[in-house]
């Protein structure tokens, strides 16, 4: 695991937080009281997988097997059982870490400009 | 003030692993799905036309479904290659019967003004984003379509020309792989 030194937060949520490890040039997701480590297109992949649950049909539907939804991401390395209230919290967490490294390489871009 | 910038900000992984927008590459994924689906409809026209007996164009379509398999994987291809993550597609909703022969024809160039409409929106979305480097892959597709579009119209036009009754249909059917495109 990257060592604290190494973790620079990028978002931080009731539920959880969202790192960057410059060293090992990987991510970490700390959800729900577990650490998660991500590789840049895990967390693309991840994402798009949480960003995908139709949370409507989940709502709508009366059956006691969508009050959850399970999550087997190879990409998380593990499995994830989420009601619509832990799903909502992790799109926020994992919506808001996103805007954080498109700002971050946007600086990057202006500061490139900068420097010419 | 440059450098303190330069420590407040982070290692920018996420362009060292793609230098696509996810915008750009969730709008190349939606065109490969486009162009598989293209490919298969092509390929059910194909199998209906050899089922009339329409040798020629059924030959005609699986040439067709082959090259819009083609183009679906140079989409494909230049995705990966920028660091994205092209998407196999699902295929849904393929037509197994056609109204009729002229119909199949009506349906082919309908396809492709809607293929030539989506790579237009692509290129929309490439100038608001910047990304001219996937605005100069999409010319060789914008090219391409004129040359589609163009055969799917003059073939359409035989039926006009021609007609289908008495050996009408024969006589489009033989024609059909003849139609081709030239820019002078």
């Amino acid at each position: 695991m990257c060592t604290n030194n190494n973790l620079q937060q990028l978002y931080k949520t009731e539920i959880g937080a969202f790192y960057q490890c410059s060293l090992k040039n990987c991510y970490w997701l700390e959800f729900a009281g577990e650490w998660h480590p991500l590789k840049v297109s895990d967390f693309l992949f991840f994402k798009k997988e949480i960003d995908s649950i139709n949370l409507l049909s989940m709502l709508e539907d009366p059956s006691r097997t969508s009050d959850l939804a399970i999550i087997q991401s190879y990409r998380a390395k593990r499995c994830f059982l989420l009601n619509v209230h832990e799903i909502l919290q992790l799109r926020e967490l994992l919506s808001a870490a996103r805007f954080m490294i498109e700002l971050n390489s946007l600086l990057h871009e202006r500061l490139q400009q900068q420097l010419i | 003030m440059g450098d303190q910038l330069k420590l407040m900000i982070m290692k920018d992984l996420l362009r060292l692993k793609t230098s696509l927008k996810e915008e750009i590459e969730n709008i190349l994924n939606e065109q490969i799905k486009v162009e598989a689906h293209s490919s298969a409809i092509y390929l059910a026209m194909s199998s209906w036309c050899d089922d009339q007996g329409l040798d020629f164009s059924a030959g005609f379509f699986e040439k067709q479904a082959e090259e819009e398999r083609n183009h679906m994987m140079k989409i494909f291809k230049y995705v990966n290659d920028r660091g994205g993550r092209a998407i196999s597609p699902e295929i849904q909703n393929i037509p197994k019967d056609f109204e009729s022969f002229r119909s199949v024809f009506e349906l082919a160039l309908e396809q492709e003004m809607h293929v030539t409409q989506q790579f237009n929106n692509i290129a929309e979305q490439c100038m608001k984003h910047k990304d001219f480097v996937t605005f100069q892959f999409l010319q060789w597709f914008l090219e391409e379509q004129v040359e589609e579009e163009y055969v799917a119209r003059r073939i359409l036009d035989m039926f006009d020309v021609i007609g289908e009754e008495g050996t009408g249909r024969w006589e489009i059917d033989k024609h059909v792989q003849k139609v081709s495109y030239s820019e002078d």
